[in-house]
């Protein structure tokens, strides 16, 4: 199975195992990571599973919808080139061995 | 597939039943159930419609705009033909790419976060109420929980002033106009007739009061974010989408609290946990039980073949019970974690916009309630409305045991 390395605010590192067409949202919260809030459930209206994309994945990460495009603006850390919404990260086996940053903060 | 493989498709099976027939308002399941399991798509000849009740058909429909347009209207009638019975909403009722700027500007007055500034306000409001109710025992939900508390906070942050009673009025014309044109739409219009003036007047700029959003939607137009005469629609949408659901969302909740003991006891031990009870509420008896799209070609869906230009009802109560996406699908658990999974709230491009407004409106009210009552009984049998479109509880008589 796939992995993701989450880098929470306090620098410390959580790798997870992320069955492939699950969000990365879904699997940080059912694993309990704190920092991915996901409020809404990736119904893209919430703006708190903000990640920052480690920039040599970018290109294996699904392209920003307009509406993924208009919450980033509007996340509580402020957006970044690589700030994605972890809920629309679903699991590919080209983003294997993946590494996010969780942003902060996210409410 | 070839262009002859295609063309053998069948049409959808005809399902004889009625979705809009009192019964079936008051009580969609079985409806619901012979929606699922004819087939992934029929056709109702009553109205001239498909109709999809399965999950993943549901929402392939809802979200694929490229084969099934808004742009016909979210409802039964098609609003670009002569004698459709709704006037259109220049957001819910246009599709990408021209729907991406109107959310856009409405997101950025709707951002996440200008709505979790309103949470001291709505919580406030929520508290005093929840008191006065606990103290009180003996209630009636729908009035004096659900509609006292959204009609008092939703119209104080979009910044509107009417009638209380007019709200439940124009809503119920609004969900029936969704549906055909008929016995429930003609009574619900002759009751809303008087006050029409009162409420166009209501959603035009001089009724917003300063520092609502509805005034920044109007502010919004002025800067050019919204077509020149618009903002007065918009508000008109919010009015139309944000208040009836989510008294019906808040009256389902706490019906299915009262008879579920166990599962308010959850919410008592740890007030977060209504939320996941209000995502359960709207999964289980969905408010806005369907919305339409139309066929912009000949189509085909799950091994059927469908029509240019015909409406299809998108049954997102049927979907929701889907037992090929729920596990044992009519059991109420607040931990089951639906959020962003059930289809209540839509799905796609035009998904509720509005929808973490809802929550923190649901949050704040069962949750101070979940503070001071310790049991809530049932103290009568619950009565729906015979409203076309909308799922929504016309009484639910409770008895609140304070702690």
């Amino acid at each position: 199975m796939p992995k993701v390395t989450f880098i929470n605010p306090d620098e410390s590192r959580v790798e997870l195992d992320v069955p492939v067409g699950q969000s990365l949202m879904r699997a940080a919260t059912a694993a309990g990571i704190d920092g991915i809030v996901g409020d809404c459930g990736g119904g893209l209206t919430c703006a708190t599973c903000h990640v920052l994309v480690q920039e040599e994945f970018l290109p294996d990460t699904p392209p920003v919808t307009p509406n993924e495009d208009q919450m980033l603006d509007f996340t509580a850390m402020g957006r970044h080139p690589t700030s994605r919404l972890s809920c629309q990260l679903v699991m590919t086996e080209a983003l294997d061995g993946l590494v996010v940053r969780i942003a902060d903060p996210q409410l | 597939m070839s262009q002859i493989a295609e063309a053998r498709l069948p049409p959808p099976p005809i399902l004889d039943m009625d979705p809009f027939s009192d019964d079936t308002i008051r009580d969609p399941s079985a409806f619901h159930q012979a929606l699922r399991e004819t087939a992934p798509v029929v056709y109702i000849e009553k109205y001239g419609m498909y109709a999809v009740g399965r999950y993943d058909e549901v929402r392939t429909v809802m979200s694929d705009f490229a084969r099934f347009t808004s742009e016909g209207g979210i409802g039964l009638s098609d609003i670009r033909k002569p004698g459709a019975w709704r006037s259109p909403s220049p957001i819910t009722e246009v599709d990408p790419p021209r729907h991406t700027a109107v959310r856009g500007a409405l997101t950025k007055i709707l951002s996440p976060i200008v709505i979790r500034k309103w949470r001291e306000h709505f919580s406030a409001e929520a508290e005093r109420l929840a008191e006065e109710v606990a103290g009180r025992g003996d209630i009636e939900a729908v009035k004096d929980l659900a509609e006292a508390f959204v009609l008092k906070v939703f119209p104080d942050v979009l910044g509107v002033d009417m009638p209380r009673d007019n709200f439940i009025a124009i809503g119920d014309m609004n969900f029936n106009q969704i549906g055909p044109n008929n016995d429930n739409l003609k009574r619900s219009l002759e009751r809303v007739e008087p006050i029409l003036d009162q409420y166009q007047k209501g959603f035009q700029r001089e009724g917003m009061i300063a520092g609502g959003f509805g005034e920044k939607i109007f502010q919004a137009e002025d800067a050019g974010d919204f077509a020149p005469g618009t903002a007065g629609v918009q508000v008109r949408s919010f009015l139309r989408a944000g208040v009836d659901t989510t008294i019906a969302g808040i009256g389902h909740t706490l019906n299915l609290l009262a008879r579920h003991p166990d599962q308010w006891a959850k919410c008592v031990a740890d007030p977060l946990k209504v939320r996941g009870a209000f995502e359960e509420g709207i999964r289980l008896h969905s408010p806005s039980q369907v919305m339409f799209r139309t066929t912009t070609g000949e189509q085909t869906l799950s091994g059927y073949r469908l029509a240019p230009d015909v409406k299809i009802g998108n049954f997102m109560g049927a979907a929701n019970r889907d037992p090929r996406k729920f596990d044992d699908p009519d059991r109420f658990d607040i931990d089951r974690d639906a959020a962003g999974i059930h289809l209540a709230l839509g799905t796609g491009a035009h998904i509720c916009i509005g929808q973490m407004i809802a929550r923190l409106e649901a949050e704040c009210i069962l949750g101070a309630l979940a503070r001071r009552v310790a049991r809530i009984d049932p103290a009568g049998e619950p009565e729906y409305r015979l409203v076309n479109t909308l799922r929504t509880l016309d009484r639910l008589p409770l008895r609140l045991v304070r702690k």
